[in-house]
């Protein structure tokens, strides 16, 4: 006879009883471009929360005397251009220029250069809110000769940093509705098929109604309640509460119709015989059956929101001035004159910004669904 | 089909009547009413003002006023005055609405020319190069909001019309010299500035009914029936088109009726871009200057045209599949 040595394979066995969450997050490892698209998005939300230290320039500081309006990219050299050297990075300095046969101001680079510095002190922040500083991550240092990575915008402020800033709201304010539609739609779903009756019948036609008015007049209509030249911080709250209301329907009558099937299933019976109250039965009971349908509706309404918020900026009652959002900034894209978009293009550039997170967030959306649907185990 | 259509009719008014009430006090929440301007200006008198308040029933209590703004909406067709164009307002909006139509009409028949057969094409020749290349391409499409794709070829026309001295046009709906035109130039001119918007609409739009019909496609494809056609000796033509076709655009033939306003909104972003007079560039004018009852009559209109497209989207269905009956 011969004896085996103990092969090692028996130390992969795992424990039998694996949660949903540890299979889903075992089929999510396998989906690289979800985890591509979820990286990028931790990115994104740094890059936004740095934004102030990031960007060369305050948010909306612009000179009056020197009017920098479209400002051309200043593309920044590495190479001294009578020797060839590498030198200390350096954007050349721009003046300009009447044309008189076009009368456009024309912006040409000139001999001076105006070397790059990492770390130098400029327009002060506060970080998160309370973190004071005034260190930017580069810059040169000079007033009037500062580095323009995407070019000047209407006012001629620097449109890297402005799109920056940007991206503090953009991504805000559709995660934020986002949340706030879910924690609503939970509450009104929970509440009208707990109660039933009348509370129900109030909250089921609520949300006829909001389904019955198209999205965007509706929020046209609402925000027409508001002032117009409303205080532009609680104008962006403005536009969050409105994105949140109307997107909460579909999940109240998900969840009602949820609740009101696990009601009659036998682990809340049990729950309730054994003297659990309500409020336990509810939030540790039927709520959770709906966790898996929640991830995937929110991760995918996070991108739907994110664009209908650039919308809104882009008609003009999102963010406005000061504040900036992609959409904000693509609107002032426009209203620099459609005709001459082609002398500037820099200026759509903050479009591309709303593509990318949008297809981050699709990508880690579709990686959830896939990994918490058992059809696409593989 | 008759009593049909009419209980689906009887069946939107509870919802209809709420929406409108919705409407109605969400104009009342705003601050200031269409006399505010008024007030402001010194050489109307405060009796003049009354008079106003009187004529536009602006005293009373804001119920009474609902059930007067509903009685006048219902028998006479009447949405109220507008404020800034000193008019009715539903001569104000009538052009504006026929015009949102031309664009969404042309944007719907592009929509489906696009969207049916790549999804088809998707789905028969599964994973294959071409398959791959569209659905990339589309996934990457989904994320551009349709104003910006718009910017984006206006970028590019606008360098092409430098180049070769190609007028494209890139605003409006007429040019210039429209007055000037026999019907059939009229006819052009407006389709030739109506291709362009509806063409990008359509473009951004059909990315996700794509991937909604390769994906139905496939599923009906894997189903019995079809195997048991195909055993049967019918035609691939046949057995793609007539059998799997058919069954796989249900699902979206029941969501045809939500496409009809949400068709008019999203067309309301290329309207802005490309100063299309539209639907949405005067619903933002009206939110400019409060003129609320423009507002109002611009969403209930568009509320009309939602329960209008959801009852045409039943009997389509029901005209699709035979087995829901009707009446």
């Amino acid at each position: 006879m011969t004896t085996t040595a103990p092969t090692t394979t028996q130390k992969k066995d795992k424990p039998l009883g694996q949660s949903q969450f540890s299979v889903a997050w075992q089929q999510f490892r396998k989906n690289r471009l979800a985890q591509a698209g979820g990286l990028m998005l931790i990115l994104l939300y740094v890059m936004a929360i740095f934004a102030p230290f990031i960007a060369p320039d305050a948010l909306s500081s612009y000179s009056t005397s020197n009017i920098t309006r479209f400002h051309p990219p200043t593309p920044i050299q590495f190479r001294d251009p009578d020797t060839g050297a590498f030198t200390r990075p350096y954007v050349f300095k721009y003046t300009q220029q009447l044309n008189m046969d076009t009368f456009v101001n024309e912006f040409k680079p000139s001999a001076e250069r105006c070397p790059l510095y990492f770390g130098v002190r400029g327009a002060s922040y506060k970080l998160l809110g309370f973190i004071p500083g005034n260190l930017h991550l580069f810059g040169t240092n000079k007033e009037d000769c500062s580095v323009y990575l995407f070019g000047g915008e209407d006012l001629g402020r620097d449109l890297f940093t402005r799109t920056l800033y940007a991206s503090q709201i953009s991504l805000t304010i559709g995660l934020g509705a986002v949340v706030i539609t879910t924690l609503i739609g939970l509450m009104m779903g929970a509440v009208s098929a707990y109660f039933g009756g009348i509370v129900d019948t109030l909250v089921m036609r609520l949300v006829e109604v909001i389904a019955a008015i198209p999205s965007l007049f509706l929020l046209l209509l609402l925000r027409s309640v508001f002032p117009k030249d409303i205080n532009p911080i609680l104008a962006l709250y403005v536009i969050l509460g409105l994105l949140a209301f109307i997107g909460w329907g579909g999940l109240a009558r998900v969840t009602r119709g949820q609740l009101l099937s696990v009601r009659e299933q036998d682990f809340v019976s049990a729950a309730k015989s054994l003297g659990a109250s309500d409020n336990r039965i509810m939030w540790r009971h039927m709520l959770p059956t709906l966790t898996t349908y929640v991830i995937v509706t929110t991760s995918l309404a996070i991108p739907a929101t994110i664009l209908t918020e650039s919308g809104l900026s882009f008609l003009g009652i999102g963010a406005v001035e000061p504040y900036a959002s992609w959409g904000s900034l693509l609107k002032a894209a426009q209203d620099g004159g459609l005709s001459s978009l082609n002398t500037r293009p820099w200026v759509l550039i903050p479009g591309f910004f709303i593509v990318f997170t949008v297809m981050c967030f699709q990508l880690l959306g579709d990686g959830l669904r896939d990994a918490f649907d058992p059809r696409k185990r593989a | 089909m008759i009593p049909f259509l009419l209980r689906r009719l009887v069946q939107s008014i509870p919802t209809l009547l709420l929406a409108s009430i919705l409407i109605f006090f969400v104009i009342q929440l705003a601050p200031g009413d269409f006399l505010t301007p008024a007030k402001l200006n010194p050489n109307i008198s405060p009796e003049q003002l009354a008079a106003l308040q009187r004529n536009f029933g602006l005293d009373r209590h804001p119920i009474e006023q609902y059930f007067l703004w509903m009685r006048n909406m219902l028998f006479h067709f009447d949405l109220g005055l507008s404020f800034s164009y000193q008019q009715p307002v539903l001569d104000v909006i009538k052009p504006r609405v026929a015009n949102s139509m031309y664009l969404v009409l042309l944007y719907t028949v592009l929509f489906y020319l696009i969207a049916i057969p790549l999804g088809v094409f998707g789905a028969v020749r599964q994973n294959s190069l071409g398959d791959k290349a569209v659905n990339v391409f589309l996934y990457f499409l989904l994320g551009f909001p349709s104003f910006f794709l718009a910017l984006i070829v206006i970028y590019f026309i606008l360098q092409l019309r430098t180049k070769t001295g190609l007028d494209i046009p890139i605003n409006g709906m007429t040019s210039n010299d429209f007055d000037s035109m026999t019907a059939v130039q009229k006819f052009f001119d407006v389709t030739k500035h109506l291709i362009i918007p509806a063409v990008i609409l359509a473009v951004s739009d059909a990315a996700g009914l794509t991937r909604v019909i390769r994906g139905q496609m496939l599923e009906v494809m894997r189903s019995d029936y079809i195997r048991t056609a195909r055993a049967k000796g019918v035609t691939e033509r046949t057995a793609i088109w007539k059998h799997t076709f058919r069954n796989a655009i249900l699902p979206i033939v029941a969501n045809v009726g939500s496409l009809l306003p949400s068709a008019v909104a999203g067309a309301g972003f290329i309207e802005v871009v490309f100063a299309y007079p539209g639907i949405t560039p005067m619903i933002l004018d009206a939110l400019n200057a409060q003129d609320l009852y423009l507002i109002a009559g611009f969403t209930v209109i568009t509320t009309v045209l939602l329960v209008i497209g959801n009852a045409l989207g039943d009997i389509l269905l029901a005209v699709v599949d035979p087995r829901i009956k009707v009446g």
